[in-house]
């Protein structure tokens, strides 16, 4: 497939004249559409530190499928964010390629079609919710009211929204936050940890709502610690580690190939002697078998085998991955410590390296 | 440009709410209200004194307000993440910047107009035979230094681009200083007929390139009641156009470096 | 990511400071001559964080409490204080013109010494700040008309200077009409008798048309009347001292007040009392009173010095602190019943009679152009009237006719030391005449001039 930021080079043209092939890719033996909202090709982020150049993302390459939910996942300072502000035009990439909507990223016109909602989100705290959302909206050059009423109504702000923000909750901004992201019907929108910090309900509404933006056509992508959200709403994942894609696909093949529990009553010590291997956990004690294997093994034959001895079959259960399995697998070693619990990571953003000069912390906010 | 006004309205609504600088603000405005009772002091020099101290005191607020204000109005959105959602709307990062400028100007319009208004009322209680003349006349200063305060944002607009704030301070307070107090200096410098070429050569560079902060300073012609200029409109114009155009330079150059920076 | 194009926006930065800098060109200089301190000024007077807030916007505040606070120095007589505070104010506020008139005056006269003799050696700067300040409010007559004024007053002698400034004052709308006359005394003193008439003649057809438009305004009545009694008087003089018919060639057939030429019989000695206490006696041949003979004791030979006088008009610059180490005393000899005895006591004030160098000249120097009318009428504008067998003198003041005498003392005289420790110098003019009783005589006869004979030869 010739991606279009080589034809982009080939025709030497800039990427307003090239929106006619924006959804067109062409192959070897001709075009075909291109459903892609997301490509990055090889992309990398390098920075220079003291100790020598430092990649923060390498060589990354993601494909954003339109109208899904995907879930970018990965341990603190794996690049998630860095990524998202590449593809937000917020940085630039040091090498590789990456396309929004089908231009290139940073592109002011894929902005009118694109939104984010980034990680604890700060309002200037003297304006209403209202105010606040017609600001945004003026950004757009949209001075509709009614429209802004109609989306801090969807957010459920609708009784709040002529407070002014120092008085929002934090469930409250967020829903603010939410409401600003779908001033522009957004085919794309970027939701950076959408859900940290919430409270249960909070969080029930904000997952119920972004599982309706996907309803609605659009495409949502999402980066959170949040693995249960994100195994309960996602359809593809990535997951990257220091910078690298581990994994990506879609969540049911990802997930796919599991393991097998059986347990048997009346086989025989040798029976049970065949399912023991270095993957497997088997144990034997009158008779009974209980063994959980990989499930390279398929399930007829294990049952053929116990019938073979005359044993009976008590109960086989396939078993499918977990992502938090997944998930640990795929940083094992390198930022948590294998078994230990990481349904719920802490929610720092991960902070890229080399950025200039600090700007104070998170709690001085000026008067 | 809907963006540019809509960000220029947004920072003046922060800026005019900002505690630090309604603080420098109220000094101010003490200072000018306490003025008087200094001028009593020398009874021979009354109007002298008080015109002088009333204008210096505006012009030495509004510099720190300038300052501090506009220091911190890249490095706060950076540091609060507002500027990646603004950034991430069809938003030209020049807008950004153009629209936080107007803003900063547009706050320190208020607050000056806020001293100057103190500024004649204190004086049409003091001097109370002073005409309306004299008043128009000392209400001349502050508009000039107000073209002063924008062109002194603008240096620390270009400055916030690159360096901290408190750095930031420093640079343009220094460059306030050189343009305010030194112009006159390099000047002397430069028409020096004993000083090597060398010597004169920078002294002309720095004198050219560094913002003239000086000439906005009318204030000798108000106290001492001197003729005007046969042609002081043209004086005006020139020193506006000049501002203006400074202004433009240090915003198109902040423009470029901000352009390319990692927020 | 897009972004923007460097080239062109740095080609514009470019073009931008490009005009920017010509519009400075243009505006500054109108600031500098303007709204601008003067930092040509010497400002190592001031310390840094004076100098900081001075500059800081705060320049005339500061300029005006310094000069409330030199008000204090001059009540104490603190007279060296005031000095840098003069320097600073005309610095920092320039347009402060009362401060330029009231320090020039101020550095001109008010440093004396204990017979209080002005130190002259002060006058070079108080000239140049008067300069300074006309150069630096040159809208306004004032400065024009104070320095004008050092010249014709103080100086006393070079009375073109006054008249140059004095043309300049005369020049500014702002310049009242009273005030305007004066520029004819300068031209009477300074011998243009054509541009003094002259002047007048313009005051009065100015006065006249003024009092046409407003002829109940006292003032323009008053300066109408004025300007014709300075007129009338002023061609009385003439007259009769022979002006016109000098113009006219005719001055030989009839007689004037100025014929003949009178013999003033001057003489004088000096004696070198003590160290630096001069004795200075002589005759003076003329029995009304108003006469003063001006005595002048200087280095012989520094540059600064010329006949009777200093080269006042030395330089631009404004220096508080003169060269200290020039000797220069000049007083008056008050002549009454013909002779003149003065004791001049320089031993009081070593800053200002260093005795640095190793020869000095005293000098005896009289100019009919300072006296009063009364002397004039006898002596002329030009001393045509006034004669000397023995020092009437050309050349020392070009065109005009003056007594002039020089004698010269070495240091070791004036000092009383080496070989003169036990000596008593005495410096005598040729046919010195001991004047004995006329000193002691209190009584002073006012006869005139022209009707009575010399009562001695």
């Amino acid at each position: 497939m010739l991606r279009y930021g080589l034809l982009e080079r080939a025709l030497g043209s800039t990427a307003p004249r090239l929106r006619w092939y924006n959804r067109i890719a062409i192959f070897p033996g001709g075009l075909c559409l291109l459903n892609l909202a997301i490509e990055t090709k090889n992309l990398t982020k390098t920075y220079k530190t003291s100790s020598g150049p430092q990649s923060v993302v390498k060589d990354l390459d993601l494909q954003v499928e339109r109208g899904e939910i995907f879930g970018f996942l990965g341990p603190n300072g794996a690049g998630k964010t860095t990524t998202i502000k590449i593809l937000l035009g917020i940085i630039d990439s040091t090498s590789g390629e990456a396309s929004v909507l089908g231009n290139p990223a940073g592109d002011i016109e894929s902005h009118r079609k694109l939104s984010y909602l980034p990680e604890k989100p700060y309002y200037y705290e003297h304006m209403t919710g209202m105010e606040i959302t017609q600001f945004y909206a003026s950004l757009f050059g949209i001075k509709d009211r009614e429209l802004c009423e109609r989306l801090l109504n969807r957010v459920n702000l609708g009784n709040d929204m002529n407070r002014p923000i120092a008085q929002y909750s934090k469930g409250m901004q967020q829903r603010v936050g939410l409401a600003q992201s779908l001033l522009n019907d957004p085919e794309l929108l970027f939701l950076d940890e959408p859900t940290g910090g919430l409270d249960p309900i909070a969080h029930i509404e904000i997952r119920d709502l972004i599982l309706k933006f996907r309803d609605e056509g659009r495409t949502v992508f999402i980066s959170s610690h949040e693995l249960s959200d994100v195994e309960r709403i996602c359809d593809r994942v990535a997951i990257i580690n220091k910078g690298e894609m581990v994994h990506q696909g879609r969540l049911d093949q990802l997930l796919s190939g599991g393991r097998i529990e059986i347990t048997a009553d009346n086989v025989t010590e040798e029976l049970s002697a065949k399912f023991r291997s270095e993957e497997s956990t088997v144990s034997f004690k009158a008779g009974r078998l209980i063994a959980d294997i990989p499930d390279s093994m398929k399930p007829g034959e294990v049952i053929d085998a116990i019938r073979a001895v005359g044993g009976d079959v008590v109960s086989i259960i396939p078993r499918r991955k977990r992502l938090e399995d997944l998930f640990l697998e795929s940083v094992a070693g390198d930022n948590v410590i294998k078994g230990r619990k990481l349904s719920k990571m802490t929610d720092d953003h991960d902070d890229h390296i080399g950025s200039g000069e600090s700007t104070g912390t998170e709690e001085e906010v000026s008067s | 440009m809907n963006a540019v006004i809509s960000i220029a309205k947004t920072t003046i609504g922060e800026a005019i709410r900002r505690r630090v600088l309604l603080v420098i603000l109220l000094i101010g405005v003490l200072f000018l209200v306490i003025a008087p009772g200094l001028s009593v002091l020398s009874a021979r020099q009354n109007y002298t004194v008080l015109t002088s101290f009333t204008l210096g005191i505006i012009q030495l607020t509004s510099a720190v307000i300038a300052i501090v204000l506009t220091v911190y109005l890249l490095p706060n959105e950076v540091e609060r993440r507002t500027i990646y959602t603004i950034l991430s709307k069809p938003v030209y990062r020049w807008h950004f910047l153009l629209g936080k400028y107007l803003g900063a100007v547009g706050a320190l319009f208020m607050m000056m107009v806020l001293m100057s208004t103190v500024l004649v009322l204190v004086f049409k209680i003091m001097q109370k035979d002073a005409s309306m003349d004299d008043v128009m006349r000392l209400a001349t200063a502050p508009i000039f230094f107000f073209v002063q305060m924008s062109l002194l944002a603008a240096v620390a607009m270009f400055f916030s681009t690159f360096v901290s704030p408190i750095v930031n301070i420093f640079l343009s307070g220094g460059v306030y200083l050189i343009g305010t107090l030194f112009s006159p200096v390099f000047q002397d410098l430069s028409n020096n007929k004993s000083l090597s070429p060398a010597v004169k050569g920078a002294a002309t560079l720095v004198h050219t390139v560094v913002p003239n902060f000086a000439q906005y300073n009318i204030q000798s012609g108000i106290i001492n009641r001197g003729p005007e200029l046969r042609s002081v409109e043209f004086y005006y114009a020139t020193i506006v156009g000049y501002a203006l155009i400074y202004i433009a330079v240090f915003l198109i150059a902040g423009m470029m470096i901000f352009d390319r920076k990692e927020v | 990511m897009m972004r923007l194009k460097r080239a062109p926006l740095l080609a514009s930065i470019v073009a931008l400071v490009a005009v920017g800098g010509a519009l400075n060109r243009t505006a500054y200089p109108v600031w500098v001559s303007n709204y601008s301190p003067r930092v040509d000024a010497d400002i190592s007077g001031l310390q840094a964080d004076q100098l900081l807030i001075a500059l800081a916007g705060f320049r005339e505040m500061v300029a005006g409490i310094l000069w409330v606070r030199a008000d204090t120095f001059f009540d104490e007589g603190n007279y060296d204080a005031i000095l840098p505070i003069i320097r600073l104010v005309t610095m920092l506020d320039p347009k402060q013109i009362d401060v330029y008139a009231t320090g020039m005056w101020h550095i001109a006269y008010n440093f004396t010494d204990e017979q209080n003799r002005s130190d002259r050696r002060y006058i070079p700067s108080a000239l140049a700040l008067g300069a300074e300040g006309a150069r630096n409010n040159n809208y306004t007559y004032e400065l024009f008309f104070e320095t004008g004024w050092l010249w014709y007053h103080k100086i006393d002698d070079d009375y073109d200077h006054a008249v140059d400034w004095w043309e300049q004052a005369a020049e500014h709308k702002d310049m009242q009409v009273a005030r305007k006359n004066i520029l004819s005394m300068a031209y009477l003193r300074a011998g243009k008798l054509d541009e003094a008439i002259g002047h007048y003649e313009g005051l009065l057809n100015n006065a006249q048309a003024e009092l046409k438009k407003n002829p109940n305004e006292f003032a323009n009545r008053q300066n109408v009347d004025t300007l014709e009694g300075n007129l009338d008087n002023l061609l009385v003089r003439m007259a009769q001292r022979g002006n016109f018919a000098i113009k006219g060639g005719y001055y030989n057939e009839w007689d004037y007040d100025t014929k003949p030429a009178y013999d003033v019989g001057f003489t004088a000695q000096v004696t070198v009392e003590d160290a630096k206490v001069l004795r200075v006696e002589g005759t003076w041949g003329v029995q009304p009173v108003g006469t003063r003979i001006r005595i002048v004791l200087r280095d012989r030979d520094n540059a600064s010095g010329r006949p009777a006088a200093m080269v006042w008009e030395r330089s631009n610059k404004v220096d508080l602190d003169p060269e200290k180490d020039i000797t220069f005393m000049q007083d008056g000899l008050f002549v009454k019943n013909q002779a003149f005895y003065r004791r001049v006591d320089m031993a009081r004030d070593p800053t200002m009679y260093p005795f640095s160098s190793d020869n000095y000249v005293v000098e005896f120097y009289y100019n009919p152009r300072s006296g009063p009318p009364h002397i004039q009428d006898r002596f002329g504008f030009s001393g045509e009237g006034m004669t000397d067998k023995n020092y009437l003198n050309t050349e020392v003041r070009e065109g005009q006719r003056v007594v002039y005498a020089r004698l010269e003392f070495t240091r070791d005289q004036l000092l009383r030391q080496g070989e003169w420790a036990t000596k008593v110098p005495i410096l005598r003019t040729k046919g010195y005449v001991a004047t004995g009783s006329r000193q002691t005589n209190e009584v002073i006869n006012v006869p005139g001039l022209r009707n009575e004979p010399q009562t001695e030869e």
